[in-house]
């Protein structure tokens, strides 16, 4: 019977850890090889596509969505959407994706290039060939090279405020339980006696 | 602009719940430790009189402000948010 407990544990922090990674914001060092755009019809994956109707029309599905290819240090290569998130959620209020596509555009190179132009991504989401989803693209700046590192200040404080209030619910939880335990139980004594 | 509208009436709503919620709490708290106020300070004179002044004062008091922090806090995080994504 406890095997229950367990899984039902293991999915629920399952869940949660893959909320927060697909949700928080990660960074990539890439090389931006082509910008396009694409007219996309989500269906089964819709979950992982905006509608942000920031100013369009929010009842129509099939819409024109931006692409930025890159590749990495690897020479594998990343596709991002760029796509307004709006005042929905995530809570990147994200609106200015034209801009950022011109941006991007500015900041090709070719793999052929005297000086590849280095430029870290953010981005929230997950590529996943299988389903056709992407990473959203939030923001692009050019940096030195590919070594470069990132330390992800947003990702640790939102981490550490979260493990701060689980902690402090299940500070509460259990002086709660043990509280009620030593007064026992009577009919009506829930309190302070 | 709907999508805003929305944003902005369930953010109205649940920060007031919030808002609300903490301000009963912190009235409960502060009315307690009037309770042993009272009883620590040797009881002096009428009971509830002693209390009643503790919560005026309370009512005036630089803790009761900062519980509009409630509604303060996540406007500005949404605002520096959105300078930060779209202007920088």
């Amino acid at each position: 019977m406890v095997y229950v407990k367990w899984v039902f544990w293991g999915l629920f922090w399952t869940g949660v850890i893959a909320f927060l990674h697909y949700t928080l914001p990660q960074h990539d060092v890439v090389r931006i090889t082509d910008t396009y755009e694409k007219r996309v019809n989500p269906g089964d994956n819709s979950l992982f596509w905006s509608n942000a109707d920031t100013g369009a029309d929010p009842t129509a599905t099939e819409r024109d969505v931006f692409f930025i290819q890159t590749f990495r240090a690897n020479d594998k290569p990343m596709i991002y959407r760029n796509e307004d998130t709006g005042w929905g959620w995530p809570p990147y209020f994200k609106f200015d994706t034209s801009n950022l596509q011109a941006e991007a555009s500015d900041m090709m190179s070719k793999k052929s290039a005297e000086n590849a132009q280095w430029v870290v991504v953010r981005h929230y989401g997950w590529r996943n060939e299988f389903f056709s989803i992407y990473p959203n693209a939030v923001s692009i700046w050019p940096v030195a090279g590919p070594d470069v590192q990132i330390i992800p200040w947003v990702k640790i404080v939102i981490l550490l405020l979260l493990a701060a209030s689980a902690w402090a619910i299940r500070v509460r939880w259990r002086r709660f339980w043990n509280g009620r335990e030593k007064q026992g139980d009577t009919e009506w004594g829930v309190g302070r006696g | 602009m709907v999508a805003l509208m929305r944003l902005l009436i369930f953010g109205l709503i649940a920060l007031t719940v919030l808002y609300l919620a903490i301000s009963w709490y912190s009235r409960s708290v502060r009315r307690r430790k009037m309770e042993r106020d009272w009883e620590e300070a040797g009881r002096p004179g009428d009971r509830n009189t002693y209390i009643e002044t503790g919560m005026a004062q309370y009512e005036q008091s630089l803790r009761k402000r900062l519980i509009w922090l409630v509604y303060i806090v996540p406007v500005v995080t949404v605002v520096v948010i959105i300078y930060l994504t779209n202007f920088m």
